[in-house]
């Protein structure tokens, strides 16, 4: 019975794969295409707000010295990830777009932390990927759905436009959104641990 | 433009991208706010738009939505906001320069964590630069204030 | 203030120079008692008993002649008066009055003499009287030095009892009561049968009487007001945004403007193409001042846009100022041709080095240039109209400022009137007249409005006039347990040949700023010697919170706390074995008291100790600290200090908490740097400073012991960073050389 199952199983994925390309091919692709997901994900410029239960933004670039380091002043944004614990709302500060100087802070629509879940920072891209792939952990979206969110949303937009001198996020919006569809495409392979 | 500060409507002429501070300070001659650095390092310029601490000086007019309260508008001598009173009871300005930053950055934290640690006091009021060195005064003050605004 | 003013300008921070001549005709001079600047301008109805007291039916003004930076100068001379004017706290005005000799500052010229705070010697005492002579005969009105308590604390208070007698002796006679049955009490005279007259109503016929050759002032234990925690007088104003700051100020048909000079230090500026700039909404007028252009405006952010979009043509820098370089020059300074001073030179440190041969101890000390930065940007208001010139700023210089406006506008003195203003910090920055220069020469340039000029803080931080850095030689012998030798070589620009060098004057002599707060410090060490070299053609430098001390502070305690533990001796065992100042080892032992000096501590904990006597005050620091996995977390600072009188206790721990801070601070955070010939930072993200939660609990002990009035703005500064280093070396094992010490180690 159990060894049935597992057949069964196998040979699900082994259709399912066949029917949408060739098995090793779209691994291999799909894995490329995630290689530049996690490109994007990982990149400071992203991942630097994508932080732990400890609930400390990150910053890092030129200005900052060789490694990276919590966000100055003392800045937690706590469980609530906008600040609202400790009384100072990260929006005291960053409001609604970039401020003009260049050492000035950053802004865009509604400037907070991503959910603990959604952890990047300090991840391995396998388990960036796992994450990714995880509705418990993602928002509860469908792949497209992040496609779209990575495509539309302002704040994640703000990675590629960051003002200043700071470095943006690499390639573009749209093309992490592609990359993302591409990967799903291609089943949506994870990189093994 | 409309501008609402301490429940005075405003009609300016300034451009949308002026920060706020430039049109309280400038346009309107409020001056309680002051300009210390330009880029949210200080915390001199701090005001509240709908009861929220905000960096004046890098917030952009236009992109005001509510209304601006002023250290002015918090309270007067006559009519002190229990965080002055406790501010003046400490004696905690030196050069006083940053304390309208600090007043304004300590009544907004308390509003929304009434019964502050001295932990939570550290992660609010960091963002506010003092060169003359008031902290000890202002770690003691927020808790001082703190207890006037439970009373109340 | 004409030939005066070239003599003022010449002698300010006289150093040794005062001392070269002029001594005779000084002496005629000092006689003479300067003329009440108030009868100037007497308004109807007003009358002034001396330079500090003005009455008119408004009420009572006292003037407070000294710039209110922060430290709170207004109110401690207000009480000084009013104490013995019995005048009820709050019931009078402050007015900082006109730039006048007869506000001169008796004792910051002393501050400048090679004498020993803690001598009683001949030559002490007859240089610390002659410092009192200077400040007297050029009118010196300078806040500094933390002289202002000290300078005002008999002047003012025989201002007010002299007043209240010049009051008595009116009621006296319009009463026929005797004058020993009248008494005084909160602006009023009382008769015994309980008349009360107002000092109002009094002051014209009191205006008229000769005052007394001799008044008694009240003895301490009479006192209403000293000694006793008063609220200041601009807190309540300070705490509701009301107090009107310099850069506050707002005047009918007032214009906003702002000034950029080239980057490259001294380097001047070519030219400029102001078209862009002209186009833009608001802007009125480009024009240049000198090393750069000014913007004139409607609104300060307008002036700042349209100084950005100004095409500049900078000329090259006077100097390529570079960080490595300068430290580079410094440490090939130790040498003869460079010698600036040597004024301790005890036993025979040559013999004891060359006795221990390869065992004597050598170590080397860095400090960094670092930068005034007050929280309010430089800014003044200037103008210029039928011929009057009306300045608005906040300036611890006032007479020079008046001289620079003289020079700057061709007009006479009388013709332009200076307008103190309370200011946002100054650290000793407002100790110069640049940035009122500048606004002066907007308002020449644009006759008829008042013009407001206001740096941005990238301008305030690129032309700051940096506290110097300095190199610092240790070498050192000990046996038996104890420090047997300690010579210490301070190499550094000199402040006051710098200072004097921005208004073309040269100083002879050595520059005691150089090894202030070394040099003078009470250790009987066998073979002790510490000299100064200076630096010569390095960047433009100036006083910053505690001047030379600020530095050498951290050099010889850092040093002597190191030969101290090369000896196995305790450190606070050690001090107290060779301090010889009786003062300072009580505070020695207090900190030791309050840390809990010798009790073990867990591991990765530690304490430091340090001592430093400044401007005649000692204090005794220790810090203690804890290496977190964070990095290291200031956990404490215990405070001693000597300082003979607090006037305001309340106010007194707040300039200690607040010295304590900016010490701390800076050391553990900040550095200016050059390249190029340009300063590396520019706001406060690249220039590091002190937050809340960084900040350390601090304990503090007073003694009143010695009875000389001393102030405390500055003392409190250079124990700290030693006693910081110290501490982490107590700690970690760690021995830091170089400042700031985030450079070596990390901070929670």
């Amino acid at each position: 019975m159990a060894a049935h199952r597992y057949w069964l199983a196998t040979l699900a994925v082994i259709v399912v794969a066949a029917f949408v390309h060739g098995p090793a091919v779209a691994a291999d692709e799909g894995l490329a295409a995630w290689a530049k997901v996690n490109e994007v994900f990982s990149h400071p410029r992203c991942a630097n707000c994508h932080v732990g239960a400890d609930n400390l933004p990150i910053w890092s670039g030129p200005h900052y010295g060789s490694q990276p380091r919590p966000h100055g002043m003392h800045v937690d944004a706590g469980a609530s990830r906008i600040g609202a614990e400790n009384g100072l709302l990260c929006m005291s500060c960053h409001g609604p777009r970039n401020a003009e100087a260049n050492h000035g802070p950053p802004g865009a629509h509604a400037w907070l932390l991503a959910p603990v879940s959604m952890q990047w920072s300090g991840r391995s891209s396998a388990e960036i990927c796992a994450q990714i792939k995880d509705p418990q952990r993602n928002g509860g979206r469908a792949l497209a759905e992040i496609a779209d969110h990575v495509e539309h949303d302002a704040l994640v937009g703000w990675g590629w436009a960051p003002g200043g001198d700071r470095e943006a996020a690499p390639y573009s919006a749209v093309q992490a959104a592609g990359f993302l569809r591409e990967w799903a495409g291609h089943g949506a392979p994870c990189p093994s641990p | 433009m409309k501008l609402s500060v301490n429940g005075v409507e405003h009609e300016l002429d300034v451009e949308p991208e002026m920060p706020l501070l430039w049109a309280l300070r400038d346009a309107l001659g409020i001056t309680g706010p002051k300009y210390g650095c330009g880029i949210a390092q200080c915390g001199a310029c701090t005001v509240h738009v709908n009861g929220l601490a905000v960096r004046s000086c890098v917030l952009r007019v236009g992109d005001v939505q509510g209304p601006v309260t002023t250290i002015e508008g918090l309270g007067q001598a006559d009519a002190l906001h229990a965080v002055q009173a406790a501010w003046i009871e400490h004696q905690v300005a030196q050069c006083g320069y940053c304390q309208s930053g600090q007043i304004m950055a300590a009544a907004a934290f308390l509003a929304i964590q009434p019964e502050p640690t001295d932990e939570q006091i550290d992660r609010a009021m960091s963002a506010n630069l003092c060169r003359c060195g008031t902290y000890t005064r202002i770690r003691e003050v927020v808790h001082t204030a703190a207890a006037k605004l439970r009373e109340a | 203030m004409g030939r005066l003013a070239k003599i003022t300008r010449r002698t300010f921070l006289v150093g040794a120079a005062a001392l070269v001549g002029g001594f005779a005709v000084g002496y005629v001079a000092y006689k003479r008692d300067p003329k009440n600047p108030l009868l100037d301008d007497l308004a109807d109805g007003a009358s002034t008993l001396n330079p500090f007291l003005l009455i008119d039916a408004q009420g009572i003004t006292v003037i407070t002649p000294r710039a209110d930076v922060g430290q709170g100068a207004w109110s401690v001379l207000a009480a000084l008066i009013a104490e013995e004017l019995d005048l009820a706290w709050g019931q009078f005005k402050v007015d900082p009055g006109p730039p006048s000799a007869a506000y001169y500052n008796g004792k910051v010229a002393a501050e400048g003499f090679p004498i020993a705070a803690t001598s009683d010697s001949f030559f002490a005492r007859n240089g610390r009287a002659f410092g009192d002579v200077v400040g007297k005969l050029l009118g010196l009105q300078v806040t500094g030095g933390s002289s202002t308590v000290a300078d005002a604390f008999d002047r003012l208070r025989v201002a007010g009892a002299t007043a209240r007698r010049m009051l008595l002796i009116a009621a006296a006679k319009q009463t026929g009561e005797p004058i020993d049955s009248l008494s005084t009490r909160d602006g009023q005279v009382l008769t015994a049968d309980g008349r009360a007259f107002s000092y109002v109503a009094l002051a014209p016929a009191a205006a008229r009487l000769a005052p007394p050759h001799e008044v008694a002032l009240k003895p301490a234990s009479q006192w209403r007001l000293l000694g006793k925690p008063m609220q200041r007088i601009d807190m309540v104003a300070k705490c509701t945004g009301t107090a009107a700051y310099g850069i506050d100020l707002r005047l009918p048909g007032m214009l906003h403007a702002t000034v950029r000079t080239n980057p490259f230090l001294g380097g001047g500026i070519r030219g400029f193409d102001a078209a862009e700039a002209r186009s833009m909404r608001g802007v009125v007028a480009v024009l240049p001042v000198k090393g750069g252009f000014g913007v004139i405006a409607d609104n300060t952010w307008r002036a700042f846009e349209a100084a950005a979009r100004v095409k500049a043509d900078w000329g090259p820098p006077a100097h390529a100022f570079a960080t490595d370089a300068l430290f580079a020059e410094a440490a090939a300074s130790f040498v003869a041709e460079r010698r600036d001073s040597r004024f301790k030179d005890e036993g025979d440190v040559d013999a004891a080095l060359a006795a221990a041969g390869a065992s004597a101890i050598e170590a080397e000390y860095r400090v960094p240039c670092l930068a005034h930065a007050p929280l309010e940007p430089m800014n003044a208001v200037a103008q210029w109209q039928d011929g009057r010139l009306d300045i608005w700023t906040g300036t611890q210089i006032p007479r020079f400022v008046l001289a620079a406006a003289a020079e700057l506008s061709g007009l006479d003195e009388h013709q332009i009137h200076l307008h103190q203003q309370i200011s946002g910090g100054s650290f000793g920055r407002r100790l110069e007249d640049d940035y009122v220069r500048q606004a002066i020469e907007l308002a020449l340039a644009h006759p008829g409005p008042p013009i407001k000029m206001t740096w941005t803080r990238e301008e305030d931080m690129r032309h700051d006039f940096p506290r110097p850095f300095a190199v610092a030689r240790m070498r050192g012998v000990v046996a038996d347990g104890r420090v047997q030798a300690f010579d210490l070589g301070i190499a550094s620009a000199s402040v006051t040949a710098s200072q004097m060098g921005r208004i073309g004057q040269s100083v002879p002599g050595p520059d005691t700023a150089i090894v202030a707060g070394a040099w003078d410090q009470p250790f009987a060490i066998p073979n002790y010697r510490v000299t100064g070299y200076r630096v010569p053609d390095a960047l433009p430098v100036s006083s910053w919170r505690s001047v030379g001390a600020s530095g050498n502070g951290f050099l010889h305690e850092c040093a002597l706390d190191e030969l101290i533990h090369a000896a196995g001796a305790d450190p606070l065992a050690e001090r107290l074995r060779l301090c010889t100042h009786e003062p300072s080892r009580r505070l020695l032992q207090a900190v030791g008291e309050m840390s809990d000096w010798g009790t073990p501590l867990p591991a990765g904990r530690g304490r430091g100790l340090a001592y430093t006597l400044s401007f005649g005050v000692p204090v005794a620091e220790v810090v203690e600290v804890t290496a977190t996995a964070a990095g290291i977390r200031v956990d404490a600072v215990h405070v001693a200090v000597e300082v003979g009188k607090v006037i305001d206790p309340v106010n007194f721990e707040a300039q200690v908490q607040g010295g304590v801070l900016w010490g701390l601070g800076h050391a553990m955070f900040a550095e200016l740097t050059h390249a190029g010939g340009r300063v590396e930072q520019s706001n406060f993200h690249d220039y590091t400073s002190l937050r809340l939660y960084q900040t350390p609990r601090i304990e503090v002990r007073t003694f009143e012991t010695t009875g000389e009035v001393r102030g405390i703005g500055e003392p409190p500064v250079p124990p700290v960073a030693p006693a910081l280093a110290n501490a982490i070396f107590a700690a970690t094992g760690q021995r830091i050389r170089e400042l700031p010490l985030v450079k070596q180690i990390g901070f929670v």
